[in-house]
């Protein structure tokens, strides 16, 4: 666990060119347009009390690949994008919830416990190419449904939430 | 009903397992509907479609709100149509939308709503001066697709509301069956479970039951008192009982799996048991088995060998054929069965001991006893005085009935030994009866009684029976009844009572007698029963003539009985069953005429009995007949090759060789008497005896004691008759005797007494009067015995002739002589006047 820390603080030094993540002030604003903002209880913050980001330094995250079906689209897709587990690991989280909201404000709340290994990412890539608005772009967390039959209940579809901008940590 | 329950067991093992099959089946289906049903509901694949699609009302809302905002932000307009562009899409595309797709109206909605996007995304999509400038245009276009929004929102709702009902209703359904299945499956699991406790009931039963006739088996088995032994078809033996071992000498458990041909079969017999039990096994053919008791023989453990008796029967089993062998040693029961048979034959070689003893000494007794009866016959031919005369009488008279006696003897001792053999001849019953009759009538005469005979209901004249017998018993009958009665009357009844297909002869014989008591009566017919009245003295007996009688009667197949009252009488009784006869032809050369003497004939005598021969010799030679003599068969047989002999008297008893073989050497020879007359001299022939001897080659049978009208009668058969008398009227030289030894003067006296005596005589005779046969026979051997002395030998033997038929009841023989004596007594009386 250490090292898996470890590991995230080094991705966060290279994303944002920091020896220690101590002063929020010090973590850069994003330079492209903000497709996530991340409020409540973080510690790591650039705007305000928010840490936001924008493509490329989502991009800089460790990225997490996988195929599966969803129930909105036709046929099998690739998803890329930065895990919940990594997510939170850079939001130095151990324990508590995600409030995820949506473009036109839909709201769902997504406990840690789903931010496991093989779980759900926040996708920015379907099929290798950035999702549109219209798309269900920009974000789309994508759970892999097709992984096991878990994943294909009622809650997880609620939980996998497209058009997002905007997650609040409640610890 | 024990064999109907496997196949019953059966039906219901296989009705409840398709029954359980069944309601498996019925159950792994709907279960597996039901996890359909399941997984559907479980994987929730139609997300929240319903908020989707009230979700794409809400977004075209706020995209026309962003319309009619004064002033128009592009770029929230840009975003709300971007947002309402993707839920269209998503409702496009996404499968959970596939059904609402699939509705008709909702697909004409969508390709409007549809439509409306393409139209849209060209005015959204121009530069923000171009968009502010065409707002009016959007806003139209939006005002015209609301109500197609709002159409696809509703259309949507009742399309997902009805797919929701027929889901719930096939979840119901599914469950429906479900239960009823699940119902049906526990009904049948009930029923097997009632089945199976049935059947384990009936297992446990039959288990008691098989255990119970195990224990009974073996209990069987070990009281049983007959060795038994149960063996396979290889003959290894699988049970031994107690009683087997105790039998054999064995002990069950050295003697299971062992051959049970090396264990009982004596050596002696293994090859023929080893071969059984070979065709057995090849051919099934059993020779024993199943075959009832036998009786073989077995081995005991010590080497005896032992009789037993076994009965060997097979049972089918699941191990095969098996056999059962029951075994009784019968040591004591053969050892005693030899025992009686032993027993038996010593009883019956002790009484043939005896009868052979009483037969032989009866034999031994009448031959010298033939020898006395002859010689005192010869003797009455010499000159007697008149008591010498009286006691030959005596002699002779007592001789008869010893002789009689004998014979009594010889036929109770014959019929005992079953050796009283019968004739079937054709007898005049009516004949026989007035034979008896007229003999009996000067005894009844004397006795003052009279004696009657009839025929009660119509004549049965000739009729199939023993001739000899039957005049035996009724002379027997009538003569006690007649020896008894005094002053009374004698009455014969014969009847035949029985039908014409069985006649019966019945014979009453009643007289007036003393009768007899009651107890008497009971024993009348039994041996040596005299009865205790006042005339025993007079009449004499052995006490053996009813028990003959009665041994007759019974050999002739009928019955004898007695009724009698003490002091009024007895009936005498006989029944017997007889078969009408033919008469036989007349045989009109048989009369005898003794008077007229055959030629001078050449015999030969063969007999092995001195004094035997000397009567015969004497009676042939007194008949001018010449006498050759042989005391045995092979001295005749020798004597009968070089002479020829008119008639040869073959004795049949003899040694060295007797008289059948002696007469069958004759006949098988070429000797000069191959054809000559041979008649057989026996004492005791029987019926089938004189059928052998005829068949040995004899001619005739002479029954001894020699009687001289038997020879007689014989001779003049053989000889034929002499017309020219060669016997002179007068033996000359024996008349001058008497002449010269009386003296002239007493002879010339007595010889004119003895004229009147003759005349006295005939005249006596001649008379018309009932004579007592004894009287007749008295007088005239009186007379005979007078002829004598004067050497009239014609007239002393026409007078014998008549004391000869006197004796034996002859009336019509009497009537003959009496005849013939008219010419010779003149002749006599003439000669004897010179």
């Amino acid at each position: 666990m250490l090292t898996r820390i470890a590991q995230t603080s080094l991705s966060l030094v290279l994303i944002f060119g920091l020896i220690s993540p101590a002063s929020a002030d010090d973590l850069p604003a994003p330079q492209g347009e903000v497709i996530l903002t991340v409020s409540g209880d973080i510690s790591a913050t650039n705007v305000d009390e928010t840490l936001t980001l924008d493509r490329q330094m989502l991009s800089a995250l460790p990225a997490t690949t996988f195929e599966t079906s969803t129930i909105w689209t036709d046929g099998v897709h690739t998803f890329t994008g930065v895990s919940l587990v990594d997510l939170i690991d850079v939001l130095g989280m151990e324990n508590g919830r995600l409030l995820a909201t949506a473009i036109n404000d839909y709201t769902v709340e997504i406990p840690v416990t789903d931010a496991v290994e093989g779980g759900p990412i926040i996708a920015y890539l379907m099929d290798g190419a950035e999702m549109s608005v219209r798309d269900k772009g920009p974000l789309w967390v994508i759970y892999p449904y097709d992984s096991e039959a878990d994943y294909r209940t009622e809650v997880i579809y609620s939980r996998s939430i497209w058009q997002l901008d905007r997650v609040e940590v409640i610890q | 009903m024990l064999n109907n329950l496997p196949a019953r067991k059966s039906n219901g093992r296989k009705l409840a397992m398709l029954a359980g099959l069944v309601a498996v089946g019925a159950i792994a289906l709907l279960t597996d509907n039901v996890s359909r049903e399941i997984r559907l509901l479980g994987s929730a694949r139609s997300d929240n479609v319903q908020w989707a699609l009230v979700q794409t009302q809400v977004e075209f809302l706020e995209f026309t709100q962003q319309i009619d905002l004064e002033p128009v932000n592009p770029a929230e307009l840009r975003l709300e149509f971007d947002v309402f562009y993707s839920r269209v899409a998503t409702i496009r595309e996404a499968t959970v939308f596939e059904e609402l797709r699939s509705d008709p109206s909702s697909s004409l909605h969508l390709d409007g709503l549809v439509a409306f996007l393409d139209e849209a995304v060209t005015i959204i999509d121009s530069p923000d001066d171009d968009l502010l400038g065409q707002i009016p245009q959007l806003l139209r276009l939006s005002e015209d697709i609301a109500p197609t929004v709002r159409a696809l929102g509703n259309s949507g709702l009742d399309a997902f509301a009805q797919s929701a009902d027929s889901q719930r209703e096939a979840v119901a359904r599914t469950m429906t069956q479900l239960a009823i299945a699940i119902v049906t499956l526990i009904g049948v699991l009930l029923m097997a479970i009632l089945f199976l406790n049935r059947l384990n009931a009936q297992i446990t039963r039959r288990e008691q039951e098989n255990h119970q006739t195990s224990t009974r088996m073996t209990t069987v088995m070990s009281t049983s008192l007959d060795g038994v032994i149960v063996c396979d078809s290889n003959g290894l033996i699988l049970e031994f009982n107690p009683a087997a071992e105790h039998i054999f000498g064995r002990v069950e458990k050295d003697v299971l799996g062992q051959e049970i041909g090396s264990v009982i079969v004596p050596d002696h017999l293994r090859d023929a048991h080893d071969a059984g039990m070979e065709r057995m096994r090849n051919r099934g053919e059993k020779r024993v088995v199943g075959k009832g008791r036998v009786q073989l023989e077995a081995k005991h453990h010590d080497g005896r060998i032992f009789p037993v008796e076994l009965a060997i029967q097979s049972a089918a089993t699941d191990e095969g054929e098996i056999f059962i062998a029951f075994l009784r040693d019968i040591s004591k029961r053969v050892a005693d069965e030899a025992e009686l048979v032993e027993a038996r034959d010593k009883a019956l070689a002790s009484e043939k001991l005896k009868t052979d003893f009483l037969s032989t000494m009866s034999h031994e007794i009448r031959t010298p006893l033939n020898g006395l009866l002859g010689n005192m016959n010869l003797l009455r031919d010499t000159e007697l005085s008149q008591q010498q005369d009286r006691y030959l009488g005596y002699m002779e008279t007592s001789g008869r009935l010893l002789m009689s006696h004998i014979s009594d003897v010889l036929d109770i001792t014959r019929y005992d030994a079953g050796k009283l053999n019968t004739r079937s001849e054709p007898v005049n019953i009516s004949a026989l009866f007035q034979d008896i009759i007229d003999n009996q009538g000067s005894t009844a005469a004397k006795n003052e009684t009279s004696l009657t005979w009839d025929w009660h209901g119509p004549s049965m004249d000739w009729v199939l029976s023993d001739h000899d017998r039957l005049q035996h018993v009724m002379m027997n009958l009538i003569g006690n009844a007649v020896k008894f009665t005094r002053r009374g009357k004698v009455t014969v009844i014969v009847e035949n009572t029985g039908t014409s297909d069985a006649p019966e002869l019945f014979v009453k014989i009643q007289d007036t007698g003393p009768g007899m008591s009651e107890d008497l009566a009971k024993r009348v017919f039994d041996d040596f029963v005299t009865g205790n009245t006042a005339y025993d003295r007079d009449v004499g007996g052995t006490g053996l003539g009813l028990s003959i009688a009665k041994r007759f009667v019974h050999a002739l197949g009928g019955e004898i009985g007695v009724d009698s009252i003490l002091g009024q009488g007895s009936t005498f009784w006989v029944r017997l069953p007889v078969s009408i006869a033919d008469a036989p032809e007349e045989d009109n050369g048989d009369d005898v005429a003794p008077h007229q003497p055959g030629q001078s004939q050449l015999v030969l005598l063969v007999e092995d009995n001195e004094i035997n021969r000397i009567v015969a010799r004497e009676m042939l030679q007194s008949e001018r007949h010449t006498v050759v003599e042989a005391s045995d068969g092979r001295q005749g047989v020798d004597t009968a090759k070089t002479t020829r002999f008119d008639l040869i008297l073959m004795d049949i008893s003899m040694p060295i060789m007797d008289g059948r073989a002696a007469t069958r050497a004759i006949r098988a020879g070429n000797g000069a008497c191959k054809d000559a007359v041979i008649v057989a001299l026996t004492a005791n022939a029987m019926p089938e005896e004189q059928k052998e001897f005829l068949a040995d080659g004899m001619n005739d049978i002479l029954t001894k004691p020699l009687s001289r009208d038997a020879l007689r009668a014989l001779l003049k058969k053989t000889g034929g008759v002499r017309e020219n008398c060669e016997i002179p009227m007068i033996n000359k030289s024996h008349n001058a005797e008497t002449r010269e030894a009386l003296g002239e003067e007493t002879y010339v006296r007595l010889r004119s007494r003895f004229v009147s005596e003759v005349d006295e005589f005939r005249e006596w005779l001649g008379a018309d009067e009932v004579r007592d046969y004894l009287e007749i026979s008295t007088y005239s051997h009186k007379v005979a015995g007078s002829a004598a002395v004067f050497g009239a030998d014609q007239l002393r033997g026409t007078l014998k002739e008549i004391e000869a038929a006197a004796k034996v009841g002859d009336v019509k023989a009497i009537k003959d002589q009496e005849w013939a004596l008219v010419d010779i007594w003149q002749e006599t009386k003439l000669q004897l006047s010179n």
